[in-house]
């Protein structure tokens, strides 16, 4: 009897410990937990602010209520609380941001960006999924985490979107683009910005291997349809999507017809380097260029995989084995059968 | 003089929007122009005659990296190297240990004569040194021929063809083909294996390679490996296949592990490391004679010394810990038999015993002074203890303590699964900085090991 009685107590003390024990606790968690959410809430609404005001729109109650999926009741709490801090004025055409407000909702946007970025720079995240961490790593960034994300990636100026990431003074270059559905037929144009929303879509366009940085040209602009191209294949987007895709004007022409992808090379056929697709970007683009995969340079496969991936490629003297994906990046040109002006391009050009 | 000074914030900005100018490509262009130049000045200098030596390289490539011939080559040169170091080390193993009784004897015979208390010398001499020079006599021979072989295959430049050749087996796992050499790696020590990492570029794939770093066992698991493939294994055979079927079932074990190495790799490029295969790229330098010196000290300075020390570290504790549960009695029974009765109805459920369990509690130090730890405890001295030959041992856990075919294979797969030793946890958390991770390195092996062992013992219950 006395034993059960003990054992019943024990289990109980154990169970009071592991509830109110300071900062591990599983009071002091949910305690946490609930001020994560208050702050995810707060930063969201703020971002939702600023975007409109990027757009040159004032965001309403109605829009903050519709962009959080939250109550008008409890909207309103938010909004009375974001006014009472001083980071939010209403008035009739809206709500408008303070100083205060849009230094901090400078920040949330800088480390949705940075975070982007780095997923896809640095930790090789496929593109349709780094919108979604970046949601939730927002969050938990402090300035002095971004300051050092920033450096480590070299200061970058847009995200993997294409879209401008402020700086720390709260500068933000401002997007010189129209949609690409309001393009001229025929004029080479270079994508600078691709909506990262409604998801759905963002996919279609990431398929269809469409980048910031790529150079396009509309083929045909039927209602169905756009036809674009990339120089070597060709897309078709609904218009709906294509609306998603932002241009603007091109600095050079789309590649040359006749390059390929280093991965299309075969045993024996030589080729040099036109250039690295603009998906290449960051840690794996310095890797390719720091191997000698510069334009011009001559490359040659050095050994074939019996299972397919990797393949070795001589290039500048060296063995470099690469695998698919990272061949894949590599845009070439059939070579000529002279070695000889391979140097002189490359003089000129330094 | 006084020169005129701008304003730091009106430089700031003209260089900010300076940089905003120079385009997106500004690093490819300064890359691009650096091989221009380097190319430039090597076209007015060298001469490059027809390259016979690549020729030669890349007819041994071919070999190599062969669809017929490449697995093979590879296996074949792996059980050498494991071949060379089992033979190598046991002379020097048993003269190391032979060395180190005796400066055990003579010292306990001394601080006798001195009068020292008994259990300041058992807990001295018995405990911690006999901890010590177990570690030390069983580590080091097979570290001082391991390591070295390894660094001449890696000098000689064979180790990137071995990535090259199993790479799409590492991608499948989403997982980079470097892994191929850190797993190498940690057939010698896994600590060695999880610093190796850092030939890994990508941080979700060096994580990768250091979370599953242990489920290849390191040269302090293999005597327990070689011990029971010898016992049980081999014993099943006629003599003159024994030490072949011993050898195969090391191999078979060794498989399997690489074989859990790449499902826990898919399973965490699944789950908590999702992620593309990021940039893989791998220089296959050409084949070079090794250079002696270079390979003596980087083997014998950076890696055995190294891993010798932090074992070092670790083993004398736990030498300490074994004698005090040795010899201290509760009520006329030593704490170690007290724990091992407490344990050995999980052990049970995983087809061991307590003790075993109790041995590998009191082995998270050191792996190595997991067999001498059991068999301390199940002939109840108090000390650790050296049997001389497999037979006795035989006798002892088959006649006295009813192990089984079951108990063996267990032991086993629960030694090449299990938690990794305290050297490679510190390794693993100085290499990450994070506890997270390093609570993940340590528990997931624990998980799989009592998963599997669990699964295995229950079906072969059901069947037999």
């Amino acid at each position: 009897m006395t034993d059960s009685i003990s054992v019943w107590l024990l289990s109980l003390l154990l169970l009071a410990l592991a509830t109110a024990w300071p900062n591990v606790g599983l009071w002091a968690q949910w305690k946490r937990s609930l001020g994560q959410r208050n702050r995810r809430l707060f930063e969201d609404a703020l971002k939702h602010i600023i975007t409109w005001e990027h757009r040159s729109q004032a965001a309403t109650p109605e829009s903050l209520a519709g962009a959080l999926a939250l109550s008008q009741r409890r909207t309103l709490d938010l909004i009375v609380l974001m006014e009472t801090r001083g980071h939010v004025c209403s008035d009739t055409g809206g709500l408008t941001l303070t100083p205060e407000g849009e230094r901090w909702a400078l920040h949330v946007v800088r480390a949705h960006r940075l975070w982007e970025t780095y997923l896809t720079d640095d930790a090789g995240m496929p593109m349709e999924r780094v919108h979604r961490a970046a949601e939730i790593a927002e969050h938990q960034l402090s300035e002095e985490n971004l300051d050092q994300l920033d450096a480590h990636l070299g200061h970058p100026e847009s995200d993997p979107h294409g879209d401008p990431i402020p700086t720390v003074e709260g500068t933000v270059k401002p997007l010189d683009a129209v949609a690409l559905t309001e393009w001229p037929q025929g004029e080479p144009a270079r994508v600078v910005h691709i909506e990262d929303e409604p998801d759905v879509i963002f996919r279609q366009i990431v398929a269809a291997d469409l980048r910031p940085g790529s150079t396009i040209r509309i083929l045909e602009n039927s209602p169905q349809r756009l036809i674009v191209s990339d120089g070597s294949a060709e897309h078709r987007l609904a218009h709906v999507v294509a609306a998603n895709i932002q241009v603007a004007e091109a600095q050079r022409a789309t590649r040359p017809t006749g390059t390929r992808r280093l991965s299309e090379l075969r045993a024996g056929e030589a080729a040099e380097v036109f250039e690295l697709d603009v998906s290449c970007r960051g840690f794996s683009r310095r890797r390719l260029l720091d191997l000698g995969l510069t334009p011009q340079a001559r490359v040659e496969v050095a050994l074939d995989n019996p299972f397919g991936d990797p393949r070795g490629f001589r290039v500048r003297g060296t063995t470099i084995a690469l695998r698919k994906q990272q061949a894949d990046q590599v845009w070439i040109k059939t070579q000529k059968t002279s070695h000889e002006p391979e140097i002189a391009a490359e003089v000129t050009h330094a | 003089m006084t020169a005129k000074v701008a304003d730091p914030k009106t430089v700031l900005l003209r260089a900010d929007h300076l940089r905003r100018q120079i385009g997106d490509d500004f690093r490819d262009r300064i890359v691009s122009s650096l091989y221009a130049d380097a190319r430039r000045i090597a076209d007015r200098s060298v001469r490059i005659g027809a390259d016979q030596k690549w020729d030669w390289d890349q007819k041994v490539d071919r070999i190599v990296t062969s669809p017929v011939l490449g697995l093979p080559i590879m296996l074949g040169i792996l059980s050498l190297v494991f071949w060379i170091t089992i033979v190598g080390a046991n002379y020097p193993s048993q003269m190391l240990a032979e060395f180190f009784f005796v400066v055990e004897s003579t010292a306990v015979d001394l601080f006798t004569d001195w009068g020292v208390p008994d259990w300041i010398t058992g807990f001295i001499w018995n405990g911690v040194f006999r901890g010590l020079s177990w570690v030390v006599s069983v580590m080091l021979p097979p570290m001082a021929i391991f390591f070295p072989m390894f660094t001449i295959l890696e000098d000689l430049g064979y180790l990137p063809r071995v990535a090259f050749n199993l790479d799409w087996l590492f991608r499948k796992s989403g997982a980079h083909g470097k892994q191929a050499l850190t797993m190498a790696m940690g057939f010698g020590c896994n600590a060695a294996g999880v610093t190796a990492t850092r030939v890994i570029d990508s941080p979700r794939e060096r994580l990768i390679a250091i979370l599953t770093n242990n489920f290849v066992p390191c040269n302090g698991r293999f005597p327990t490996l070689i011990m029971l493939a010898t016992i049980f294994v081999a014993a099943a055979f006629p003599p003159a296949f024994a030490s072949f079927a011993a050898a195969g079932a090391v191999v078979g074990v060794v498989l399997i592990g690489v074989g859990f190495t790449l499902l826990a790799s898919w399973l965490l490029a699944r789950t908590v490391l999702q992620g593309e295969a990021s940039a893989f790229t791998l220089e296959l330098p050409p084949y070079r004679r090794p250079s002696i010196m270079r390979i003596l000290y980087t083997s014998l300075i950076d890696r055995t010394i190294f891993v010798l020390w932090r074992a070092i570290m670790t083993a004398a504790p736990a030498g300490a810990v074994i004698w005090i549960l040795a010899n201290i009695n509760v009520a006329g029974v030593s704490l170690a038999q007290r724990s091992a009765d407490f344990l050995d109805l999980l052990g049970f459920a995983i087809g061991l015993d307590g003790v075993i369990l109790l041995a590998y509690v009191i082995a998270i130090p050191a792996n190595e002074i997991v067999v001498p730890t059991m068999l301390m405890i199940y002939m109840g001295v108090g000390m650790m203890s050296d049997v001389t030959s497999y037979d006795e041992i035989r006798a002892l856990l088959v006649e006295q303590q009813g192990w089984t075919m079951l108990t063996a294979v267990n032991l086993m797969l629960f030694s090449l699964l299990h938690n990794p030793c305290a050297t490679t946890i510190i390794t693993i958390w100085k290499e990450t900085r994070s506890t997270k991770w390093t609570t993940i390195g340590a528990l997931m092996p624990l998980f799989f090991a009592f998963a599997v062992t669990f699964a295995v013992a229950t079906l072969w219950r059901i069947i037999a």
